[in-house]
């Protein structure tokens, strides 16, 4: 069967408990009926269709469960993730001094050249802010990171948070293309196969 | 039924019947009937007070690969089974898949809308 998408990112989650993870992968909805089977049983991962450029992206987004800490979190999870949100709340000092403990999981864990982003969750609630959007932006820096402030509840960036990280993975990926072929660059159509074991690139010139 | 189905694929756009979140694309998915349980979206109870926790659909949309959807959510694994949700507003489940068989995932065409998008 012939592929519909240009291009398949698998993304996480990733934060402490009550940063607002779930809420930032689902449209954050007050009025959430609770009682459903679905919010009952929680959802694992959501596939979203985004065009960039022209081309059609399959997002794959992972949430993580609420009680596990960067401590748990191994290579297993991390596998074949192309790009990982990093979740603080500006109203919790420790979940922003815990992005640090958060990124160096990541380099244990993670792949080498996973892009990361670093979002500030609950920026509508600005009279509880203890977190100051210079500090979120100095961190950044200091790991030469995207760093976003977003809001699920107002629906504040979140969309747009998602579109620079799928944007700057497919940046990396047509570099890395350019470099291994530069003459053929742009001929070349790639496609991750969707497989649940270790995510691969499969080159295919058209 | 029948003004569904173009060449047994949908021949309109599946969509959320709450918000219109786009789950598939015409033409991407095979019509297939096989009964599958499929928990109610909302609790149900009857005139008697009992309570009803799902029925058994029958008529389905029938994709072979995941990354067929354009949006839709995932939900735990419930004794091997996993159910679909619309991916923006929760509300399911609208579809049903096992994950020791993964080449197939359906929506119940019962639960979801089916529009003629003009694009
Ligand atoms: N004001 C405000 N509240 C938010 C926002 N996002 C999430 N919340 C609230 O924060 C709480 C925690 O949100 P969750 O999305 O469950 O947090 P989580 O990061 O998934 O937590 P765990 O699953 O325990 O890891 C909930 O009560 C949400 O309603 C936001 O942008 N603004
Ligand atoms: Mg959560
Ligand atoms: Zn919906």
């Amino acid at each position: 069967m012939a592929k519909t998408y240009d291009f398949l990112f698998k993304l996480l989650l990733i934060g402490d408990s009550g940063v607002g993870k779930t809420c930032v992968l689902f449209r954050f909805s007050e009025d959430a009926f609770n009682s459903t089977f679905i919010s009952t049983i929680g959802i694992d991962f959501k596939i979203r269709t985004i065009e960039l450029d022209g081309k059609k992206i399959k997002l794959q987004i992972w949430d993580t469960a609420g009680q596990e800490r960067f401590r748990t979190i191994t290579t297993a999870y991390y596998r074949g993730a192309m790009g990982i949100m990093l979740v603080y709340d500006i109203t919790n000092d420790k979940s922003f001094e815990n992005i640090k403990n958060w990124i160096r999981n990541i380099e244990e864990h993670a792949s080498s050249d996973v892009e990361k982003m670093v979002l500030g969750n609950k920026c509508d609630m600005e009279d509880r802010r203890l977190v100051s959007k210079e500090r979120g932006t100095q961190l950044a820096t200091e790991y030469g990171i995207k760093f976003m402030e977003t809001s699920a509840k107002a629906s504040i960036n979140v969309e747009e948070a998602f579109f620079t990280l799928a944007r700057d993975i497919k940046l990396k990926m047509d570099k890395k293309l350019e470099q291994s072929s530069p003459q053929a660059s742009t001929a070349i159509h790639v496609t991750q196969q969707p497989k649940q074991s270790r995510g691969f690139f499969r080159c295919t010139i058209l | 039924m029948d003004d569904l189905i173009e060449d047994g694929k949908n021949n309109k756009w599946v969509m959320c019947k709450f918000c219109e979140s786009k789950i598939l694309r015409p033409s991407t998915a095979s019509y297939e009937e096989r009964e599958l349980f499929l928990p109610f979206m909302q609790k149900k109870k009857d005139l008697a007070g009992t309570e009803h926790k799902g029925e058994t659909l029958k008529r389905h949309w029938l994709v072979a690969d995941m990354f067929a959807f354009e949006n839709v959510g995932f939900s735990m694994t419930v004794d091997s089974i996993k159910y679909l949700a619309c991916a923006d507003c929760e509300r399911g489940p609208i579809g049903w898949h096992d994950i020791n068989d993964k080449t197939k995932f359906y929506i119940a065409v019962e639960r979801v809308e089916h529009r003629q998008i003009t694009q």
